[in-house]
């Protein structure tokens, strides 16, 4: 305490800016706060609010090959695009591919993240190995999916084929079986995104988890918990931001995906990948259909706005803040 | 009967020594403090009881049973930790709660244990808050209501005023110490500072370097510090040393130094007899030296020449720093004497209340 007091007092009094920068005396509160904001403003406005508006803009065109609006038809183009049995396909390929991905990924990462966070000798190297996959491309853990997945070379198959079991068309095939509404095709692209998205969450969580004081833990031992409730009730809830923070985050990022579904599948086979956002490439740069994929994209960013916000208000209500 | 043993415990981390050759018998229902600087082992040595460290060598026993082995939570022990270690998330009730649920006890018995706790603990109306929302103070009084209400063998204490305000560990410690009346349970309570051990214990057990340097009653450690290392840990400020030469003249000793020739008492010269080389160190409390001649007190005793260096007025007392050649002296003395620095004064103390150690192995030696 007295060092403390100490240190306080030895500290010189804050020189007031104006002080030092007579010409800032001029500025109004606001002056000085947009001083500080404007260059943020200028990246985000040209960047996000511009083209936001113009998406907005756009879908009540329709336009001519080269993206300007031609014909003004109102809520006409969002009315078909959004109500056309393709966009109900897509958005119902994007909710299936995030409840792949999001919550196996969250379960892994976390399980990585604890495994990582023990103190055993070599944690470090698989500190290393489990968050890896963060410096990895889409691009080229794409590719390197593709080769795993190869019909005939894939070590995929190879691996089913040590087991007897049939080969899989991984990236062809547009069912399982008759009954199957979904093929391997959307399991195979989710697999990669759960594997490049791994080391994201692994890192989020394990930095988390070395947040957590260690006596937490040795207090919960003296009063009697075991290993699981350990778990239970020290680690979840102190990992709870983290955990909102990678559910809202990878939730986002599987509505975004974009690369490893345009070098694996295409969107395809029949559009069993075709996901929203594939689904707005394809129609602006394919079809050269801007108006419709504007429409298509303003309703993407709707939806992972309404998403955000429902986990903020169910989830954060169990998440504590230290 | 011993009701926690330390038998021959020792504890590396890597190279370093953190507890060596510690024994020590702590009875049922005895308050035992373990004192020591900063990095002496003390917290170690209460970990090991706690099940948090094992021993590197040498068993720990509770009610006779070694407990090596066995795992924290089937110790039945409770441990108020230095910082709290209070769950962030849970709020006050839940915190206390916490050790009866994991115990697997009904929730009627846990609500109404852990109300009473709270009542008993001024915390009544602070049940629903999270730690966060409560004062130093308060937050310290969770972490005792979270031990108390385990009802334990044994209570483990870390250090738990260390961070309080002066005034609010006074009051604590007070309260602390009827705790244990009322509980009639052990307490093993760890701190560095001299002034809790002192007040608080039923006996002191003081380390250094991970060795343990002497265990008995305050006022016996106070009186007859076991060793050079605990004379001058104990008492404040602390005992005045200087090294002496042990002469014999006309058949009578002598511990000469550069502060003053001084001829021991029988017993004394007894215990001297065990000096190696005649080497001593001499040591004398800050309360055992008066100002002025010895006329007319019947006592053994020596006077010297000191001058005055420093004169600290504590209202109620007055610490006096003298010097004679190239020793310091530190005298407490009554705030009424006035004192100038440079001044020369006599200086007395009674031979009677000296203390002798040898000065190769820093024991006791009268």
């Amino acid at each position: 305490m007295e060092s403390g007091d100490a240190a306080t007092a030895a500290l010189p009094a804050p020189v007031p800016l104006t002080r030092r920068y007579p010409w800032l005396g001029g500025l109004s509160h606001f002056g000085g706060g947009m001083l500080f904001l404007w260059p943020s403003l200028v990246l985000f406005g040209g960047f996000v609010f511009y083209p936001l508006l113009k998406s907005v803009y756009l879908g009540f065109f329709v336009s001519d090959p080269f993206g300007h609006g031609q014909e003004f038809v109102g809520f006409d183009q969002y009315r078909e695009v959004l109500t056309s049995p393709d966009f109900r396909k897509s958005l119902g390929v994007t909710v299936l591919f995030a409840l792949y991905t999001v919550p196996t990924g969250m379960v892994l990462g976390l399980v990585f993240a604890l495994l990582a966070n023990q103190r055993l000798r070599g944690a470090l190297f698989f500190r290393t190995v489990f968050s890896s996959t963060i410096a990895a491309s889409v691009a080229v853990a794409a590719v390197m999916w593709l080769m795993l997945l190869n019909p005939s070379a894939g070590f995929v198959n190879w691996i089913l084929g040590q087991f007897d079991m049939p080969r899989v068309n991984w990236l062809t095939d547009p069912q399982w079986r008759e009954t199957w509404d979904s093929g391997p095709a959307l399991m195979a692209v989710s697999l990669t995104t759960i594997w490049l998205n791994i080391g994201f969450t692994t890192l989020v969580l394990l930095a988390a988890l070395q947040n957590i004081p260690q006596d937490l833990y040795e207090s919960a031992r003296v009063d009697g918990a075991s290993p699981w409730s350990l778990l239970r009730h020290i680690t979840l809830p102190m990992l709870s931001p983290a955990l909102l923070f990678v559910v809202v985050v990878s939730t986002i990022i599987a509505f975004q995906s974009f690369g490893q579904i345009h070098i694996l599948t295409r969107g395809g086979p029949l559009d069993a990948t075709n996901v929203i956002v594939y689904s707005i490439y394809t129609d602006a740069f394919i079809n050269f259909e801007y108006g419709a994929a504007a429409v298509r994209a303003v309703a993407l960013f709707l939806l992972v706005l309404a998403l955000t916000l429902v986990q903020f208000r169910f989830l954060a209500r169990r998440v504590f803040y230290r | 009967m011993a009701l926690v043993t330390f038998d021959n415990v020792s504890k590396f981390f890597g190279e370093v020594v953190a507890v060596k050759d510690f024994s020590l018998e702590i009875y049922d229902r005895e308050f035992i403090v373990l004192l020591g600087p900063s990095g002496c082992g003390k917290s170690t040595a209460l970990r090991i009881v706690a099940g948090l460290e094992l021993p590197t060598k040498g068993n720990i026993l509770i009610k006779d049973q070694v407990v090596n082995d066995v795992e924290p939570k089937r110790r039945d022990v409770a441990m108020v930790f230095q910082n709290y270690a209070l769950y962030p998330h849970m709020s006050v009730y839940d915190n206390i709660a916490f050790g009866l649920r994991m115990r697997g006890l009904h929730r009627r018995e846990i609500d109404r244990m852990v109300k009473e706790a709270g009542q008993n603990l001024g915390l009544g109306d602070l049940l629903r808050r999270k730690p966060g929302e409560l004062s130093g103070g308060q937050r310290q009084r969770v972490a005792l209501g979270r031990a108390i209400v385990r009802r334990p063998v044994v209570y483990l204490m870390d250090e738990p005023l260390s961070n309080l305000d002066a005034k609010l560990r006074v009051q604590t410690r007070a309260e602390l110490v009827k705790m244990h009346r009322l509980l009639q349970t052990t307490f093993i309570y760890v701190t560095h500072d001299q002034v809790e051990a002192m007040t608080m214990g039923d006996r002191i057990a003081i380390l250094e370097q991970g060795v343990l340097q002497q265990v008995g009653p305050p006022q016996e450690v106070y009186d007859r510090p076991g060793n050079i290392f605990v004379a001058g840990f104990i008492g404040s400020p602390a005992m005045n040393m200087f090294p002496a030469r042990l002469q014999t003249r006309n058949g009578d000793v002598f511990a000469d130094s550069e502060v003053g020739s001084f001829r021991l008492n029988p017993q004394q010269a007894q215990g001297a007899t065990n000096a190696s080389d005649g080497e001593v160190m001499v040591g004398v409390r800050p309360e055992h030296l008066y100002v002025g001649g010895d006329e007319g007190s019947g006592a053994v005793s020596a006077t010297i020449g000191a001058m005055v260096d420093l004169v600290e007025y504590l209202g109620n007392e007055a610490h006096v720093t003298f010097s004679r050649t190239d020793a310091t002296l530190v005298a407490r003395l009554d705030a009424r004497v006035k004192l100038k620095p440079a001044e020369i004064v006599p200086l007395t103390v009674l031979v009677e209340n000296l203390h002798l150690f040898d000065r190769a192995s820093g024991r006791r030696l009268a």
